[in-house]
């Protein structure tokens, strides 16, 4: 027994020497919580130790040492695709000016759970906080709440409607009315009049309703007899995908094209029309692998990148400087772009793996 | 001679000592060493997880998930199971709203207009609504025999499916005054006039978790619903309605549910069709199994599925705090799940041979 004791202590020491003390703590702690907490201490373990914990870090780049700052995601769907690029941005621009960035909010778009974490963010008093605002009443007070006690706070990917949340610093996104506008333009330039379907994963959502607005303010305003229909398909893409085949089934004989606003309902558009070899036009939002393959392959004429890496990279960036600078680098609006993919343009995002696109993890230069 | 050991012990026991041991035989007991274990940990590993908004942030999290799984005590005690709960618990707001808004300002597009009558009506209507969902659940399990399982599983569908109708898919900024948000469980000021700075939803859902766990242990609902579980047919046998105790459990944990998305939605201010689901379900069963509630039926407690519940939240509001990520977090809530699980029993079985002794 004693014996043990002796030689746990001897073990601990060692460990304490060869790894600094953060370690041994780190260690002890998980002894004090017990199996069913090891895990999540040893991962936070992991985080700390991957990079230096000295309080005062050297600045990065040209700036002067300031304090490792931590910046808190809070997302809608952590675990969506979609968005893993933006965490590679946030990753690479901590990188570059020696900050750390934590990854946390609700998988399925539960606005409780997004909540509880946003609040938590705050009470563990993050350095400052980038959020998805995809409701617009609910983060009006958490979001003053924070800005209150200091914490700088930018929407990013989401808005809270087209004309904003008017508590968070700035919005890091695509304008997503004027994104949509410009869809319903180029469905007005591809079809000439009749029943259009435009898809949506979960109506009111404000990461995607105010794209579906523009796009029926645009096609209305075009003149054309195009009959926008506006339909649900649900957040999970398996349901996507059914919800549109039905659709498409139901309505297929008036049908003159079929368009979606988010990245899972497009590539399910692009889905249904290679399985019925459908001939009306098809496009969305986003660079889903299956949706690039479709464009590629002629059944969606386009789709539209809004460059998620840029979604976590200039938050890291704008929240930094304001801390740095102690203010005076107020956060701006910064739109992260509107470009359409067609087939003239789809293959370089088809063979090129890159972590800008979130087809792979490396970092390498060039690209290609 | 254990038993004349244990009488002297017993006999000549100091107050600390009788109370430990009253604490020790009590079935929440384990679930309770969890949770203080657990929020001991997470205050070493942060100390701004015991910070004042934490703490009000942590109750308000977990207050409507309780109170679902206090209604889902009930039922697994007698033997039955609701996964729809959490439809319901969409599906309250989402009537008090239909019931109260005016036809003129209904959702655009939505299946019903609303009927624009009192708030305080919205409320009992959104009641009996879930009061009736609950109903339909029972019989439907009870008369026509088909098991819960099914008939909830079901149920959960068409639920969703209406939610997404009747608001036609959109989600409501609350238009309700302050005053009635702050009293349903509002989001209030940072410094709210209740206790602590916590919300009314989590003095609601206290009350009611309080009064059910009451109704459990000191009524002849509560007898009956234990025996129901218990034994099935000695129960029948002995005069007990069996059936009107499922169906009544049924009632109940629909209309906790429901009352539980009326406060949430209030807190967070807005209704959305997609509100809970699965995920507020499945942590509510989570939450009561944990607490020592058993899924064959017969034994459980409310008080057990708060403490199953608060290490539920414990847990997700500390990895929220680490800023563990979120590729990691269901990993470890996973594990997390089971191994408080694992405790439990082992201090369970632990405490049964101490008792043997």
């Amino acid at each position: 027994m004693e014996h043990d004791e002796v030689n746990e202590e001897l073990a601990e020491q060692r460990l304490e020497k060869a790894l600094g003390y953060d370690r041994a703590s780190l260690l002890k702690r998980i002894a004090v919580g017990g199996a069913a907490v090891s895990l999540p201490a040893f991962l936070a373990a992991q985080d700390a130790l991957a990079a230096p914990a000295r309080p005062e870090a050297g600045g990065g780049g040209n700036y002067p040492s300031h304090p490792k700052w931590k910046f808190a995601f809070i997302n809608h769907v952590t675990t969506n695709p979609f968005f893993v690029p933006t965490q590679y941005g946030a990753q690479d621009a901590c990188a570059l000016v020696n900050c750390t960035y934590s990854w946390s909010g609700s998988e399925n778009a539960i606005l409780s759970q997004q909540l509880s974490a946003f609040n938590a963010a705050v009470a563990a008093h993050a350095a400052g906080i980038a959020v998805t605002v995809t409701a617009q009443g609910p983060f009006e007070k958490p979001i003053n709440n924070a800005i209150r006690h200091g914490i700088p706070v930018v929407a990013y990917n989401a808005d809270g409607g087209r004309t904003g949340a008017h508590t968070r610093m700035a919005y890091i996104g695509q304008a997503l009315y004027d994104s949509g506008f410009a869809m319903g333009q180029r469905i007005a330039g591809l079809v000439s009049k009749g029943d259009v379907a435009l898809f949506i994963a979960t109506p009111g959502a404000l990461n995607i309703q105010p794209r579906i607005d523009g796009a029926i303010a645009a096609i209305k305003a075009s003149g054309k007899g195009i009959n926008p229909k506006s339909v649900t398909t649900g957040p999970q893409v398996p349901a996507e995908l059914n919800a549109i085949d039905a659709y498409y089934l139901a309505h297929k004989s008036k049908l003159k094209g079929m368009f979606a606003v988010d990245a899972g309902s497009t590539q399910g558009v692009g889905q249904v029309i290679a399985k019925y070899s459908a001939k009306i036009p098809g496009g969305g939002f986003d660079l889903l692998t299956p949706t690039l393959q479709s464009i590629q392959a002629g059944h969606l004429k386009f789709t539209i990148d809004q460059q998620p890496y840029l979604q976590g990279f200039y938050p890291v960036i704008q929240l930094f400087l304001y801390k740095l600078s102690g203010g005076l680098m107020f956060p701006s609006d910064t739109n992260t772009g509107l470009l359409f993919v067609t087939k003239a343009n789809v293959k370089p995002y088809l063979t090129t793996k890159s972590r800008y696109e979130g087809s792979s993890s490396k970092q390498k230069y060039p690209v290609s | 001679m254990a038993v004349a050991e244990a009488t002297t012990r017993d006999g000549g026991a100091s107050f600390g000592w009788r109370l430990l041991r009253w604490f020790v035989r009590r079935r929440e007991a384990s679930v309770l060493i969890i949770a203080v274990g657990l929020f001991v940990y997470f205050w070493i590993a942060n100390s701004a997880f015991v910070d004042r908004a934490d703490i009000k942030n942590m109750t308000e999290y977990g207050a409507p998930i309780a109170l679902i799984a206090a209604g889902e005590v009930m039922l697994l005690i007698c033997g039955e199971i609701d996964l729809s709960l959490g439809q319901l618990y969409a599906f309250g707001p989402i009537i008090m709203y239909l019931t109260s808004n005016s036809s003129g300002e209904a959702v655009p597009g939505a299946t019903v207009a609303g009927l624009g009558l009192p708030i305080w009506v919205g409320v009992i209507f959104a009641l009996l609504a879930c009061a009736g969902i609950g109903l339909a659940t029972g019989v439907i399990t009870t008369v026509f025999r088909v098991p819960s399982f099914i008939t909830t599983l079901g149920m959960l569908f068409f639920l969703n499916g209406l939610n997404l109708r009747l608001l036609s898919g959109e989600q409501i900024v609350l238009p309700f005054s302050q005053t009635f948000q702050n009293i349903l469980g509002g989001y209030g000021a940072p410094n709210g006039p209740f206790p602590f700075y916590l919300n009314s939803e989590v003095y609601w859902a206290l009350f009611l978790i309080l009064l059910v766990q009451f109704i459990l242990s000191y009524t002849r609902w509560g007898l009956h619903t234990v025996a129901t579980g218990g034994n099935l047919i000695g129960a029948a046998e002995s005069g007990v309605n069996v059936r009107k105790v499922k169906i009544g459990n049924f009632v109940l944990a629909a209309t906790l549910a429901g009352f539980a998305g009326m406060m949430d939605s209030e807190r967070i201010n807005s209704i959305q069709p997609l509100q809970g689901g699965t995920d507020i379900m499945f942590l509510a069963v989570a939450g009561a199994v944990i607490g020592g509630t058993s899924l064959m039926g017969g034994s459980g407690t409310v008080i057990g599925g708060l403490l199953g519940v608060s290490v539920l939240v414990i847990l997700r509001t500390g990895f929220n705090i680490l800023g563990v990520n979120a590729y990691n977090f269901d990993l470890i809530t996973g594990v997390a799940i089971v191994g408080a699980m694992v405790l439990n029993v082992q201090i369970q079985r632990l405490k049964n041979i101490g008792k043997l002794q």
